[in-house]
């Protein structure tokens, strides 16, 4: 299990990360969420032990996470963290043999994932001829491929088109079988939506939204009515609760405070004519998302 | 603890091949080797492409007199000096006239015309078509001068034995009164001579290729973000090791070409000198050591040789620390070279300094900065070897520069930790400051 125990981070009068706690177990997928700055990246850093927490620790199964256990992680930076100059071969075999991997190992691991992403024929490529998507391949390969206990993966799907955003989710869900620890962030929140248990969300270092996503989804009061008719919006504005109402392509969005609205919706709906739609909808994240955000922001 | 000496061992074997595995490198290290055997054979190569210094210079002499001509010869003789090389001059008389003479002369000749004057000696006139060589024209006048004196006392009856004593030349005893001095002290532009393109020259450059070569590989990690990956499998201090002693390793290697490229161009020159023609600058490696058998300087390379080896391998370390701890503070390669201008010019200034050293012999300033670290290695090993310091103030160099390199692990190696990690590039000096208090 990976615990991060109230860490603080500051630099200068700046609080990168404010007193962040959170647990992942084995066989969980957790999400760390956040504008640009909110601290991701810095707790990202304290958990491979490139920074030192001002306060607070972080244990991997109990071990303050050193040298002795990194051998056993695996991390994928925002940034693309490889030397270009270098083929695939070279740069895969130096970041496996950092992580005390044997040269025939790396390269039969290496074989195998080249296949899996259609790109075995780049193994011998320097990177800096690769497209974008492919060395975001190599990268991903690099922090996988000594199959790792905890995986920390910073925005892993930047620069990479829908197919290979499902092939990397499909790898990251088979790690996840394999009892793996993930960690991860990114900006789209559909992605993590589709297979996070668990998530925070920071802003400016502070959590702002945590727990496991259903139960997040349910706290969230505000839900979605999605209708499709003939339908007054003036009319829809003036009940009681009714926050929101918008013309989302041939439907109507109509977004209420909580539950007790959507009797008083039905109730005029009813009486309009041509309804073929009439669907509840928990929000989505990205919608909890901006709202909490936002919230933060304006404070 | 043998995974960890893996992992240093494969970041300096990356680190190496990424220097040498390079069309680059080879490329480079052919010039250089050709170069290094160009410089050491410059005039077999100048003559075997041909030119007129193959052609030999004619003095006719024209003797109106028919008295001088035997003098002048002699006295030609007697004024060949180390400057003058009277193999390549035809001398020859002529009973030409004078029109003749000019009518025929070519590019190569020049043509003494000596005739008697009104007081009775004599008077000449040197004709040529082209200028002549200024040493040459020395030698033909002071030829000419010392056979007038000597005509002139065969004419004043003085005894033929006394005549002969009068124009012997002078048997001078070189003698120095103070015990310490030796003659080979003044032979300080000839080790000079040796020493400079040999050991200064190749240093001063190795050593600002050392420390462009450190800054960029650091800074290549650094802006790749590949420093991030490296950092969380390997310690700072394995990381920082591995680039000491990768880069310490390639410039050695570097040393021994060069090395090994000044022994094939040595070895090409001895068996292609007995057909080249000199230039006046003589390079024997049997002249040289006779020179340094007979000043007794050899005796001195005992000493001065290893002493010399430890201070380059200790400045080649210190020089490499400073480097790699400037460039964890940087974030790009145009920061490093605005950061690591003060190292260069500390290396100038004894690049310079080692020039002007040995002519300042007793200096007090020179014997200080003979002892500080970075620019020791350039100035004590030439003193030493010319005697004007002595292996106490070597060791007491090696001993600073040993002290140097010790603080310089100590609290670099914290301020490297905090500087690979740093993106801002913003108060650099603070931080490193800071650094080192933490």
């Amino acid at each position: 299990m990976l615990k991060v125990n109230n860490i603080t981070k500051k630099f200068g009068d700046l609080k990168a990360v404010d007193n962040l706690s959170f647990e992942v177990n084995e066989g969980e997928i957790f999400g760390l969420l956040g504008v640009n700055g909110a601290g991701k990246t810095t707790t990202f850093r304290i958990i491979m032990g490139l920074l030192e927490a001002d306060e607070g620790n972080v244990t991997l199964n109990g071990k303050k996470i050193d040298y002795d256990i990194t051998d056993s992680i695996g991390f994928l930076t925002e940034e693309r963290s490889l030397l270009l100059k270098m083929t695939v071969f070279d740069q895969v075999l130096l970041y496996g043999i950092l992580k005390g991997m044997e040269k025939d190992s790396i390269e039969e691991e290496l074989d195998k994932w080249l296949e899996r992403f259609n790109i075995k024929d780049y193994k011998h490529r320097k990177i800096k001829e690769l497209s974008k998507g492919n060395q975001q391949k190599i990268q991903f390969i690099t922090a996988i491929i000594n199959n790792p206990k905890l995986l920390i993966l910073d925005e892993p799907f930047t620069g990479l088109d829908p197919i290979n955003v499902e092939m990397f989710m499909g790898v990251i869900r088979e790690f996840k079988k394999k009892g793996s620890i993930i960690i991860f962030s990114s900006h789209f929140m559909e992605h993590v939506e589709l297979f996070c248990e668990k998530l925070v969300i920071l802003v400016k270092g502070q959590v702002v939204l945590g727990g496991r996503l259903s139960e997040i989804k349910k706290k969230y009061r505000k839900k979605n009515i999605i209708v499709h008719g003939d339908v007054e919006v003036d009319k829809l504005m003036k009940i009681d609760g009714v926050l929101e109402v918008n013309k989302v392509r041939n439907d109507i969005e109509i977004k209420i405070k909580d539950d007790n609205v959507v009797e008083d919706v039905f109730k005029y709906i009813s009486k309009c004519k041509n309804i073929t739609k009439f669907n509840v909808e928990e929000p989505s994240l990205n919608e909890i998302f901006v709202s909490k955000v936002g919230e933060s922001f304006d404070k | 603890m043998r995974v960890l000496t893996n992992k240093l061992k494969y970041l300096i074997k990356i680190s190496l091949n990424k220097k040498i595995k390079t069309k680059w490198f080879v490329i480079v290290n052919i010039l250089l080797v050709l170069l290094v055997i160009g410089m050491v054979n410059l005039d077999t190569i100048i003559s075997a492409f041909g030119g007129d210094f193959n052609e030999k210079t004619n003095v006719i002499v024209k003797d109106n007199t028919n008295e001088v001509y035997d003098l002048f010869k002699t006295n030609l003789g007697l004024s060949q000096n180390y400057l003058t090389d009277l193999e390549n001059v035809n001398l020859s008389k002529s009973e030409e006239t004078r029109e003749k003479l000019i009518e025929d002369i070519d590019s190569k000749d020049v043509v003494i015309i000596i005739n008697n004057d009104d007081t009775n000696t004599i008077k000449a006139e040197i004709i040529s078509d082209q200028f002549v060589d200024t040493v040459l024209y020395q030698t033909l006048t002071s030829a000419i001068n010392s056979s007038k004196i000597t005509l002139s006392m065969s004419k004043s009856n003085i005894d033929p034995y006394e005549l002969a004593s009068i124009n012997a030349p002078v048997d001078i005893s070189r003698n120095i009164l103070d015990e310490t001095k030796e003659e080979e002290d003044e032979h300080k532009s000839f080790f000079m001579g040796i020493i400079f393109p040999s050991f200064i020259l190749p240093f001063f450059m190795l050593i600002i290729f050392l420390v462009q070569m450190i800054g960029g590989e650091i800074n290549e990690e650094k802006t790749t973000r590949s420093m991030e990956i490296i950092i969380s499998n390997v310690s700072p201090k394995t990381h920082f090791f591995s680039k000491i002693i990768a880069s310490n390793i390639f410039i050695l290697l570097q040393v021994f070409i060069l090395f090994i490229a000044g022994l094939i161009g040595i070895l090409i020159r001895k068996y292609t000198a007995a057909s080249s023609f000199s230039l006046g600058s003589e390079f024997d490696l049997s002249s040289i050591w006779n020179t340094l058998v007979s000043s007794g300087v050899s005796e001195r390379l005992i000493y001065v040789i290893p002493i010399t080896i430890i201070l380059m391998f200790l400045s080649f370390l210190a020089y490499s620390l400073i480097a790699g701890i400037l460039a964890s503070m940087t974030t790009s390669i145009e920061d490093f070279q605005q950061v690591q201008t003060p190292i260069i010019l500390i290396c100038l200034f004894g690049y310079y300094l080692s020039m002007l050293a040995p002519t300042f012999e007793g200096s007090i300033f020179i014997k200080i900065v003979s002892y500080l670290p970075f620019i020791s290695v350039l100035i004590s090993p030439p003193l030493l070897l010319l005697g004007q310091i002595g292996l106490i103030d070597a060791l007491i160099a090696i001993a600073i520069l040993s002290g140097t390199i010790y603080l310089m692990l100590k609290y670099g190696m914290k301020i490297y930790k905090v500087g690979i990690l740093n993106y801002s590039t913003t108060k650099i000096w603070g931080k490193m400051f800071k650094a080192i208090k933490d």
